[in-house]
C-alpha cells in the first residue's frame, strides 16, 4: 500500500445482497459483501465464473440495482438514486471499460472517444482539446479518424479506455478488460491503466479472472459463492513475487481457481 | 418433438415474428376485404347493371396488383426474419442437427405465423368488410336498404389460395437459404464491429448535387413541357420521348438524392461543429448514414410509389369532384341530343372509308335542321328498339318528342368561318395574342385551338337562359359575348378578354363586347359529363345571318312537360333509335348523343364511386405497403443496434435522449422519401390540374383532403407504432444485464 495516500474513501461498501429469481428458485449472487476502496487505489476483483464478481461491479457501477445493502461512491448513496440522477452519476463520476471493448460501429475512434463529452454538452472547442490529449496518453493517436473495424482489439480497447478516461471521472470501472486480447495487446493495456493509475491518481476497480492482470494492481479481493474470500495487497513487493501470491491464492480457493486462470 | 421445438422458437422470437404475423395479418385482411367488393356492392344497394362488371373486370387486374404487392411485403418481412435467426439455426447445425430436421422447424415455424396470421386476418377482414359495405354505399351514394352479415367464400378461397402460393415461395427461399449458407456464416451472423460501408463524402455529396440538379431540371421541363397528352399527332412522338427522357431524369434523380443524402448529411452537419459535437448528434447521424447507405434504394423505390400513390389518388378523386361539383351546370335539361354536321375537312374521309355505300347521300351542310320538327312529325319517326334483350322488339312504336316535351330550345353551334370555308376567325390563340399573353397550357394544340370558337346567334342563346331562369342579355348587332362552361383557365381567359374591351372581328364586321364577363351559368349546351362547350361567340341573328356561317352542330335541350313523371318520360324515349335526318333526300350530319339528366346524375355518382372507390383502395394499400417495409427496417435496424444503446446507457446517456435519437433516426426514414414524394406529387399535380382544367375547374380540396388526411395517418400511425416498439426494444436492449 502507497504510503503517500491520504485514506479518503471513493467507494464504500456495506453489507451488499443480490439475489435473482423469486421462489423456492433464489440465486444469491452477492450475499453481505463489504470493503472500502480508496483514492487512488488500483483495485483488482477476481473469482471463478459464477462467483459474483460481473454482478459485484454492476451493482456499483449502477447499471444493476442491488436487493439490499448501501454503495457509496465518493459519499453518495447511488442504491437510493433515481434513474435520471443515475444516468447523470454514471456520466460525471464513472468511467467504463469492457471485455469486448464496446465501441460504436458507425462512429470514428475520435467520436467514441468524445461521446461522453457530447452527452454531458461540454462545448465543442473543449471537446477537442480533451480528445487529443487522453489519445496522446494512451497513444492512439493516429487510429483517431478510423473505424473500430479497422483497428486492431488492443487498439480498441485502449480506445474504450480513452473513452472512460476522458470526463475525468472519480472512478474506472473495468470488466475484464484484457479478456479478449492477446497477452502483448494485455500487457500494453495494463501498463497504460497502471500508468494512469501511478501518474494521474486514477481509481480504478477492475473484475478479472486473469491472475496476470491482477497482477497490476495495488489490491486484490478475492470473491467465492457471493462472499469476499481474501484481500491481498501488493505493498512494496514487485509485480512478479506480487503474481505469485495471488497464484498461491487462487489454487487455495479450490478446484474452481484452477480454470480461473 | 421439432414441433415442440419450433413452437418454442416462435414464442421465444416473438418481437421478430411479431412483425412478420402483423404484415402477414394486414396482407391477409386487406386481400379479403378487397375481394368482397362485389359483394358490398350488392348489399349497398348499388343495382346498376354493367356497374358490377365493370368493377369486377377492374377488380380482376387490381387483385393481381395487390398480390404482387402483398408477395413482396411477405417476402421482405420473411427475409427479416431469417436475418435474424441465422445463427439459431447455424446452432441446430453445429449441435448435430441434420439440415432436413433444420428445414422442417422452420417449415413448422412459418406454417405456425402464417396459420395465425391468416386466421387473424380473415377474421379482421370480414370485420372490415362489412364496414367498408356503409363506405361504399355512401362513395355510391346509395342507401343500405337490408344490411345483414355477410361472409365471401369466393373472397375466402382466393385468400386462401394466394396465401398457399406465398407460404411456398417462402417456405422454399427459405430452404434454399439454409441449404446454400455456410455453417461459419450462420453462426457468425451477428458478428462484432460490422463494417460500415463509407463512401467518400465529397462523391456522396456530388451526387447528391447531381440529384438535386437532374429532380429540378425534370421539374422545369414538365412545367414547361406538360404531358405529352395534349400534343398533336405530328409532335406527339417527340413529346412522348421528351416526356421519357424527363421520366428517366426524376427517376435517375431520385435514387441519387438518396445515395448522397447520408455524405451530405454528415459534412453539413460535421461543419456544424457546435450542432454536430453536441448530445447524441453525432452518433444519429452517423447512424443514419451507416443505414441509408444500405438502404437508399428502398428509400427511393418508397418515394416514387408515394409519388404515385398520391398523385394517382389525387387526380383520380378530383376529376370525379370536378364532375359532381358541376353536374348541375353541366346537365342544362331533362334531355338533351345533338346533330353533328359533316364537317368539309372530314367528309372525304367519310365517304371513302367510314360509309362508302351511303357515301352519295352525304353532303356539306349550308344550314342548320330544325331537330324538334324532325323528331315530332313524319317523316321523322323513331323506332323503340330495345338495348336490352328482352326490350329488343323490332315493330317498336313510334315516339313523338312532342308527348314529353315542354319547354325546348335548339342551340346551333358556327364555326367562325363562311361556308365551305377553314381558317377560323376567332381562335383562343388570337385571343391570347391580343392580350400579349400565353396560351393556357390546356390549349396547345387542342380542338378548341384549331377549329377556333364556335358562333351561336342570340336569340337561342336567350331562349336557354330563359328556361333556366335566368334573365336575358341583350346583345346588339355590333356587339358579341363569350360562353364556356368548362371553368378555370378557360372562362379566366374570356372574361379578362370582354373585360378588357377587346374586340372580334367578324367577316369585316367589329364587334365589342355586350358585358365584362364570360357567361358560365347558361353555357351549356347538352347534358355532359365534363362540358360540353369550351367557348361560343353569341352575336345577334341578322349578324350571323349575314355572315352565312358553316354550321358545325346543333343540339336540342327538352325539359318535360310540367307534372310529368321524369321517370316516365325517361323511359318513354330512352331507346329512341332516330332514322338519318334527310335534307332535300341528302344528309347533312348525324345524330350525336342522347343524355337524360337523370342519367347523367346516375353515371355521375358511380364514377365518382369507383374512381375514388379504386383510388382510395390502390392508394391505402401502396401507402401501408410501403410504411410496413419502413417499419420492417427500422425495427431490425434497432435490433441490430441494440448493443450501441446499451453502451450508450452505460456510458451515462440518458433514456430521454436515446429516444429522442430514435426519433430522429426513424423520423429522416420515414419523412425524407414522403417529402421527395410529395415534391414530385404536386408538381405533377399542377400540370395535371393545368391540363385537366380544359374539361372542368379542378380544384384539391374537399374528399381529396380527407382522403389524403386518412392516409396520412395511416403512414405516421405506423411511424408511431414503429417508434414506440423502438424505444421498447431498446428499453429492453439497456435493461438487458450483462450475464457472469
Amino acid at each position: 500500500m502507497q504510503t503517500t495516500q491520504t485514506a479518503t474513501p471513493v467507494l464504500e461498501v456495506a453489507h451488499l445482497e443480490k439475489v435473482y429469481g423469486a421462489l423456492g428458485n433464489v440465486t444469491r449472487a452477492l450475499n453481505d459483501v463489504s470493503f472500502t476502496v480508496n483514492r487512488g487505489e488500483f483495485v483488482g476483483i477476481m473469482g471463478a465464473s459464477g462467483s459474483g464478481k460481473s454482478t459485484l461491479l454492476n451493482c456499483v457501477s449502477t447499471i444493476d440495482s442491488a436487493t439490499s445493502g448501501t454503495i457509496r461512491i465518493n459519499g453518495q448513496d447511488v442504491t437510493r438514486m433515481k434513474q435520471a440522477k443515475l444516468s447523470q452519476f454514471r456520466r460525471e463520476e464513472l468511467g467504463f471499460i469492457f471485455q469486448d471493448s464496446n465501441l460504436l460501429d458507425t462512429l470514428t475512434a475520435r467520436e467514441n472517444i468524445a461521446l461522453p463529452l457530447t452527452i454531458a454538452r461540454t462545448n465543442s472547442a473543449e471537446i477537442s482539446t480533451r480528445v487529443q490529449d487522453v489519445a496522446a496518453r494512451l497513444s492512439i493517436s493516429q487510429v483517431l479518424d478510423k473505424y473500430p473495424y479497422q483497428m486492431s482489439g488492443g487498439q480498441q480497447q485502449r480506445v474504450a479506455a480513452a473513452r472512460a478516461l476522458v470526463t475525468d471521472p472519480t472512478m474506472i470501472m473495468a470488466d475484464e478488460p484484457t479478456g479478449a486480447l492477446d497477452s502483448k495487446s494485455a500487457r500494453l493495456l495494463l501498463e497504460s491503466l497502471e500508468a494512469l493509475n501511478r501518474r494521474l491518481r486514477a481509481t480504478v476497480l477492475m473484475v478479472t479472472h486473469d491472475s496476470f492482470a491482477a497482477s497490476y494492481t495495488s489490491r486484490v479481493l478475492f470473491i467465492r459463492d457471493g462472499k469476499i474470500f481474501t484481500e491481498l495487497r501488493r505493498g512494496d513487493t514487485d509485480r512478479r513475487e506480487f503474481f505469485d501470491r495471488i497464484m498461491e491464492v487462487v489454487a487455495m480457493m479450490g478446484g474452481e481457481g484452477s480454470d480461473a486462470l | 418433438m421439432l414441433c415442440k421445438l419450433a413452437w418454442g422458437n416462435v414464442r421465444r422470437a416473438g418481437r421478430d415474428y411479431l412483425v412478420y404475423l402483423l404484415t402477414l395479418t394486414l396482407g391477409v385482411t386487406v386481400f379479403y376485404a378487397f375481394n368482397t367488393i362485389s359483394m358490398q356492392v350488392d348489399i349497398a344497394g348499388i343495382k346498376e347493371e354493367g356497374l358490377s362488371e365493370l368493377m369486377g373486370g377492374m377488380l380482376g387486374y387490381l387483385t393481381y396488383f395487390l398480390a404482387g404487392v402483398m408477395a413482396f411485403l411477405m417476402v421482405y418481412a420473411n427475409n427479416f426474419i431469417m436475418k435474424r435467426r441465422k445463427k439459431e439455426f447455424g446452432l441446430y447445425q453445429v449441435l448435430g442437427m441434420g439440415r432436413g430436421r433444420v428445414a422442417t422447424i422452420m417449415a413448422f415455424e412459418t406454417v405456425i405465423v402464417s396459420v395465425g396470421a391468416f386466421v387473424a386476418g380473415i377474421m379482421l377482414g370480414v370485420g372490415l368488410s362489412q364496414l367498408m359495405t356503409f363506405f361504399t354505399a355512401s362513395l355510391f351514394k346509395t342507401q343500405i336498404a337490408d344490411f345483414h352479415f355477410f361472409f365471401s367464400m369466393h373472397a375466402f378461397n382466393l385468400t386462401l389460395a394466394c396465401m398457399l402460393v406465398m407460404f411456398v415461395l417462402t417456405l422454399l427461399l427459405n430452404l434454399r437459404a439454409v441449404r446454400r449458407t455456410k455453417l461459419i456464416e450462420l453462426m457468425g451472423a451477428e458478428r462484432r464491429n460490422e463494417s460500415i460501408k463509407t463512401r467518400n463524402p465529397w462523391i456522396a455529396i456530388a451526387i447528391f448535387a447531381v440529384g438535386v440538379v437532374l429532380v429540378g431540371v425534370a421539374y422545369y421541363r414538365l412545367l414547361r413541357d406538360g404531358f405529352p397528352l395534349t400534343a398533336t399527332d405530328s409532335k406527339l412522338q417527340e413529346a412522348m420521348s421528351q416526356f421519357g427522357i424527363t421520366t428517366a431524369m426524376v427517376t435517375v434523380g431520385t435514387f441519387a438524392l438518396f445515395w448522397g443524402l447520408s455524405g451530405m448529411l454528415i459534412k453539413l452537419l460535421q461543419s456544424l461543429r457546435s450542432v454536430y459535437w453536441r448530445g447524441l448528434n453525432m452518433f444519429t447521424v452517423r447512424q443514419l448514414s451507416a443505414k441509408v447507405n444500405t438502404v437508399c434504394f428502398s428509400m427511393g423505390v418508397i418515394a416514387m410509389i408515394l409519388f404515385l400513390a398520391i398523385t394517382s389518388v389525387t387526380c383520380g378523386m378530383s376529376i370525379a369532384n370536378v364532375m359532381n361539383e358541376n353536374l348541375e351546370r353541366y346537365t342544362p335539361a331533362d334531355m338533351s341530343q345533338t346533330y353533328i354536321y359533316y364537317a368539309s375537312d372530314r367528309l372525304d374521309y367519310y365517304k371513302e372509308y367510314v360509309n362508302p355505300s351511303e357515301a352519295d347521300r352525304m353532303v356539306l351542310a349550308d344550314a342548320t335542321v330544325d331537330l324538334y320538327s324532325a323528331w315530332h312529325g313524319d317523316p321523322w319517326h323513331g323506332d323503340r328498339k330495345g338495348k336490352s334483350a328482352d326490350n329488343n322488339d323490332e315493330t317498336g312504336k313510334k315516339v313523338n318528342i312532342a308527348d314529353v316535351a315542354g319547354e325546348h330550345v335548339q342551340i346551333d353551334s358556327y364555326l367562325s368561318y363562311p361556308l365551305g370555308g377553314s381558317d377560323p376567325s376567332v381562335t383562343p390563340s388570337e385571343m391570347c395574342k391580343a392580350m400579349g399573353e400565353k396560351l393556357p397550357k390546356a390549349f396547345g394544340g387542342s380542338n378548341a385551338d384549331t377549329m377556333g370558337l364556335f358562333v351561336t346567334p342570340a336569340s337561342q342563346y336567350n331562349k336557354l337562359r330563359q328556361m333556366m331562369g335566368e334573365e336575358p342579355v341583350h346583345i346588339g348587332h355590333d356587339q358579341y359575348l363569350l360562353t364556356c362552361d368548362m371553368g378555370g383557365e378557360l372562362v379566366d381567359l374570356y372574361t379578362k378578354y370582354m373585360a378588357g374591351g377587346h374586340a372580334l372581328t367578324f367577316g369585316g364586321h367589329t364587334l365589342k363586347p355586350a358585358t365584362d364577363k364570360s357567361d358560365e351559368d347558361a353555357a351549356a349546351i347538352a347534358n355532359s359529363a365534363m362540358g360540353s362547350n369550351p367557348g361560343t361567340v353569341v352575336v345577334a341573328d341578322e349578324l350571323l345571318s349575314q355572315l352565312n356561317l358553316q354550321p358545325y352542330s346543333s343540339s336540342l335541350l327538352v325539359n318535360y312537360k310540367q307534372g310529368m313523371d321524369t321517370t316516365e318520360a325517361d323511359e318513354s324515349i330512352k331507346y329512341t333509335v332516330l332514322d338519318n335526318l334527310l335534307v332535300d333526300g341528302k344528309e347533312p350530319g348525324s345524330w350525336g348523343t342522347f343524355i337524360t339528366r337523370s342519367e347523367m346524375y346516375v353515371q355521375a355518382a358511380q364514377m365518382n364511386g369507383l374512381i375514388s372507390y379504386l383510388a382510395i383502395y390502390i392508394g391505402f394499400v401502396l401507402v401501408v405497403a410501403c410504411a410496413a417495409i419502413l417499419s420492417i427496417q427500422q425495427l431490425s435496424n434497432v435490433a441490430d443496434g441494440s448493443r450501441s444503446y446499451r453502451v450508450l446507457a452505460q456510458i451515462g446517456c440518458d433514456d430521454r435522449q436515446i429516444r429522442h435519437s430514435v426519433m430522429a433516426q426513424q423520423a429522416v426514414f420515414f419523412l425524407f422519401p414522403l417529402a421527395v414524394g410529395l415534391a414530385h406529387s404536386f408538381v405533377a399535380l399542377k400540370v395535371i390540374i393545368e391540363l385537366v382544367s380544359i374539361f372542368g375547374n379542378m380544384s384539391i380540396g374537399g374528399t381529396v383532403g380527407l382522403t389524403c388526411a386518412i392516409f396520412l395517418a395511416a403512414y405516421g400511425g405506423y411511424f408511431l407504432v414503429t417508434y414506440l416498439m423502438s424505444t421498447g426494444m431498446v428499453q429492453a436492449a439497456i435493461a438487458t444485464r450483462y450475464s457472469d
